[in-house]
């Protein structure tokens, strides 16, 4: 009974969390913080039964604002909404929102158990990729979102550059001095992922919402026999699905490089395996929503495997996971936990548990929650907008966090006006860090005859090559998403 | 309208923190982070002995130097307000241009530990690689010292670092864990508690073994000793097996200025000087670290340290201040710039 209600209580409290646009599970874990104590005085094992209820159901949760409004849940989500959204605009929420749910809870249920129930025998796989892998990685990553999500594709390459600069503000990891800051000291701890993706996506698209139409659904559809529709599709276009989930999975796998990454490269690789599309892919075609979909659930999956082999963090989410473990006193990485079996096992039942409970409560109720798009935009944008402030403010709490929250929202406008690819620019903030310092530790410790050595490394730079050849000279298919 | 809204959230996040606290421990760091770990474990031991409720405040920053300058600037003049600080935040003290003043504060309490380095069994001790960073100055010396030996300048010191070490720049704690692991880089360092879960793995593996440890400071003699754990691996000892002489020089004095200000401030409680409540919180402390229950709990968590309370803490503070000498910090910013490129400032009030 109270492992019922410990995974019912994390479902409810992700999806909620999940569905807050711009928040995502890393907002929804952090706040944690303040009760997860209560579970060392009852019953740690149910701690952990919380918590992965939360990872799982805030990830399937957060396709919900993407679809319905355009802002992604996370920033995992932001792939998902750029077919989503044209589709909730055609009355069709319901049906991408199932296809969504749908496609994201097999796969998180298949990676899941591949995960928990293998987990010991992953150690060994994580060792072959080092640091020229990883950083050949982010380099497909970029190329991927930098040809697919717009159609001007010089301008995505621009949006890419500026969201790096705007990533790489903060602290010189070479000097440790402070880098870009203009003396703005504030500046100094970086520039906060919460402001950024909210200022990028939320705020347009409520500006939009508010300025323009009085309802999100430009054309009003019955909603009833759309879940069907999304479940039929999930099935017709199975192959994206997975394709999507093993992806993500295996980005998950390896340490350091997050959901947003995964999306991406799932969603394009459905572009590349769908080239010539009745639908075109930014329009509303329904396999931008399965694809990435497929990678989300698998990638959280997958990201426990480092983080409690090794107690290295596969993704920001996964850090937070474990301080709330380590303060219900389950240190990840030590050799003991690994002969704990309750632990695995509630690793394993909160995850799947979560994962099966926010697929049956998003079904039942998704008809009901996306009519949410024919509500006039004035009902609910202000409301909107002071939940994404609120979001923001947090990390301070001072003037410096409203004044960074309406900074990103002109370049969020702007962006959008001007047509620069704002996913670019997104996944461009998230991976400056990574870019910088796999890059100076990769010509740091390796020269060229080693690099040549390492197939992997040479097979995914073959890739970045093929992807930008592919972007620049054949692909006709590209996204009209700014 | 909106004007309303946003002034009630802007009300509720800033009360929200701190409002009914009897005690308010405020943290430089943002949460998951591993003083805020840290303070979360500590408080909620250290609540039943104080009988009164313990509110963590989180004031994240750069290099965790605005929580601290807030705290050191502001909320200290609150008596129900203590500052948490760490390693980190002593070296930055050192060298960089913060408004915190360790001579300012009376100590709550502070945990005194030494930090362990192990080496790839494969790799070469005399041309090793390894994470770079302010936090692993002390780990630089200490290879500098071992791998070039005695007698030497500053100036040689740094050349021969150049010339030997690889150093790696933008690594996080979990990713110099993993490249140590994978065999990518030669040498890391850890904390006894961290130590115990990701290198030492790797020395049973006998794939690593131990490289050297800085010692444990004792401030009532000013000096560093062995540690019991892992003996006969401290820097001095090791030292002196290779090159025939004790460590000794103005580089020398650089060492032991930077360890100490890491290693023996790791996790400090400090309360602003004449504060009505510190007595309250010292005796609190001193009845937790005497009660076999909670400190196991904290050392299961965050590992079994020495704890140094009140007037011991004053003491080690006090102790530490005896190695900033002129030439003891001049060298350490001078190594710090020209070999290791970290931006680092002479700060000459420190000295006076």
């Amino acid at each position: 009974m109270e492992i019922f209600l410990a995974i019912l209580a994390g479902t409810l409290y992700g999806l909620i969390i999940g569905i807050v646009p711009s928040a995502g599970a890393t907002t929804g874990l952090v706040a944690l913080f303040g009760f997860i104590g209560w579970f060392t005085a009852f019953d740690p094992y149910l701690g952990v039964i919380f918590v992965m209820a939360v990872v799982a159901s805030s990830t399937t949760g957060d396709s919900f604002s993407g679809v319905l409004l355009g802002i992604p849940g996370a920033n995992s989500a932001a792939a998902t909404m750029v077919d989503g959204f044209p589709l909730a605009l055609q009355g069709r929420a319901t049906e991408a929102l199932t296809a969504a749910i749908v496609c994201s809870t097999f796969n998180g249920l298949l990676w899941g158990t591949l995960t928990f129930a293998l987990l010991p025998w992953y150690s060994n796989l994580i060792m072959i990729f080092g640091i020229p892998e990883l950083w050949a990685f982010v380099m497909l990553a970029l190329a991927t979102v930098g040809f697919v999500s717009s159609k001007f594709w010089v301008r995505s390459i621009i949006a890419i550059v500026i969201g790096c600069f705007i990533g790489l503000i903060g602290m010189d990891p070479y000097t440790a001095a402070d880098r870009y800051t203009f003396g703005w000291d504030y500046l100094a701890d970086s520039v906060q992922i919460m402001p950024f993706v909210a200022g990028l996506f939320a705020v347009p698209e409520i500006v939009k919402g508010l300025m323009g139409s009085k309802t999100v659904a430009t054309v009003k559809v019955s909603q009833k026999g759309q879940t069907w529709q999304g479940v039929k599709a999930v099935w017709e276009h199975k192959w994206d699905g997975l394709r999507g989930g093993f992806i993500g999975a295996f980005i998950g796998f390896l340490p350091g490089l997050g959901g947003a990454m995964s999306d991406w490269m799932a969603y394009g690789a459905t572009t590349a395996a769908n080239p010539n599309e009745k639908i075109p892919f930014g329009k509303g075609n329904i396999k931008g929503v399965i694809g990435p979909e497929g990678s989300n659930n698998a990638q959280k999956a997958t990201s426990m495997i480092p983080t409690v082999l090794f107690g290295i963090p596969g993704a920001s989410f996964a850090a937070i996971v474990m301080a709330l473990f380590m303060y219900l006193d389950f240190e990840l990485g030590t050799p003991d936990l690994v002969y704990d079996d309750r632990f695995f096992d509630s690793l394993f039942i909160g995850f799947m548990g979560a994962t099966i409970a926010v697929c049956v409560i998003c079904l039942v109720f998704t008809r009901w929650i996306a009519m949410i798009t024919y509500i006039p935009y004035w009902v609910f944008g202000p409301l909107l907008l002071v939940f994404v402030t609120w979001a923001c403010v947090q990390y301070t709490g001072g003037w410096e966090d409203y004044a960074i929250f309406i900074l990103c929202s002109i370049l969020g406008l702007s962006a959008k006006y001007f047509k620069f690819s704002r996913p670019a620019m997104l996944i461009g903030f998230i991976l400056a860090d990574r870019i910088e310092s796999l890059s100076l530790q990769m010509f740091i410790l390796y020269d060229i005859p080693k690099l040549l050595d390492r197939p992997i490394f040479l097979g995914l730079c073959v890739a970045v090559i093929g992807m930008f050849i592919y972007g620049v000279f054949f692909n006709k298919t590209r996204l009209n998403y700014s | 309208m909106f004007k309303k809204l946003l002034a009630t959230v802007v009300i509720t996040a800033t009360m929200a923190t701190s409002a009914l606290a009897d005690v308010v421990l405020v943290v430089p760091q943002k949460p998951g982070s591993g003083t805020t770990v840290w303070t979360e474990i500590v408080a909620k031991e250290l609540e039943p002995f104080l009988g009164e409720k313990i509110t963590i405040k989180l004031i994240p920053g750069a290099r965790d130097i605005p929580g601290f300058n807030k705290w050191h600037n502001e909320l200290r003049f609150k008596d129900d307000h203590f500052m948490v600080s760490h390693g980190g935040n002593g070296v930055s003290f050192l060298q960089e241009n913060v408004d915190y003043d360790y001579s300012q504060y009376e100590s709550i309490g502070l945990m005194n530990l030494n930090i362990i380095a192990a080496i790839r069994a494969d790799a070469d001790k005399n041309k090793p690689s390894f994470s770079s960073g302010s936090g692993m100055v002390p780990e630089a010396f200490a290879m500098t010292l071992l791998i070039c030996g005695p007698n030497k300048s500053v100036d040689e010191y740094v050349a021969c670092f150049k010339e030997n070490v690889t150093w790696v720049a933008g690594m996080k704690g979990s990713e110099r864990r993993l490249a140590f692991k994978r065999g990518e880089l030669a040498g890391t360092r850890e904390n006894p508690a961290a130590f115990k879960k990701h290198a030492q793995p790797v020395i049973d593996a006998g794939d690593a073994e131990l490289w050297f440890h800085h010692g444990i400071l004792d401030a009532a003699n000013a000096r560093h000793n062995d540690d019991p754990n892992y003996p006969g691996y401290q820097l001095e000892i090791l030292f002196e097996e290779k090159w025939g002489v004790a460590p000794s020089g103005d580089f020398y004095d650089a060492y032991v200025l930077v360890k100490s200000f890491r290693d023996g401030l790791q996790k400090a409680i400090w309360a602003n000087k004449g504060n009505p409540n510190s007595a309250k919180l010292q005796d609190a402390l001193r009845r937790m670290s005497q009660d076999a229950g909670a400190m196991a709990n904290i050392a299961k968590k965050v590992g079994n340290y020495e704890w140094l309370i009140g007037a011991d803490g004053d003491q080690q503070r006090d102790t530490l201040m005896t190695f900033v000498t002129e030439d003891a910090l001049k060298n350490l910013v001078k190594f710090n710039t020209e070999a290791l490129k970290l931006n680092s400032v002479y700060k000459e009030d420190l000295v006076k």
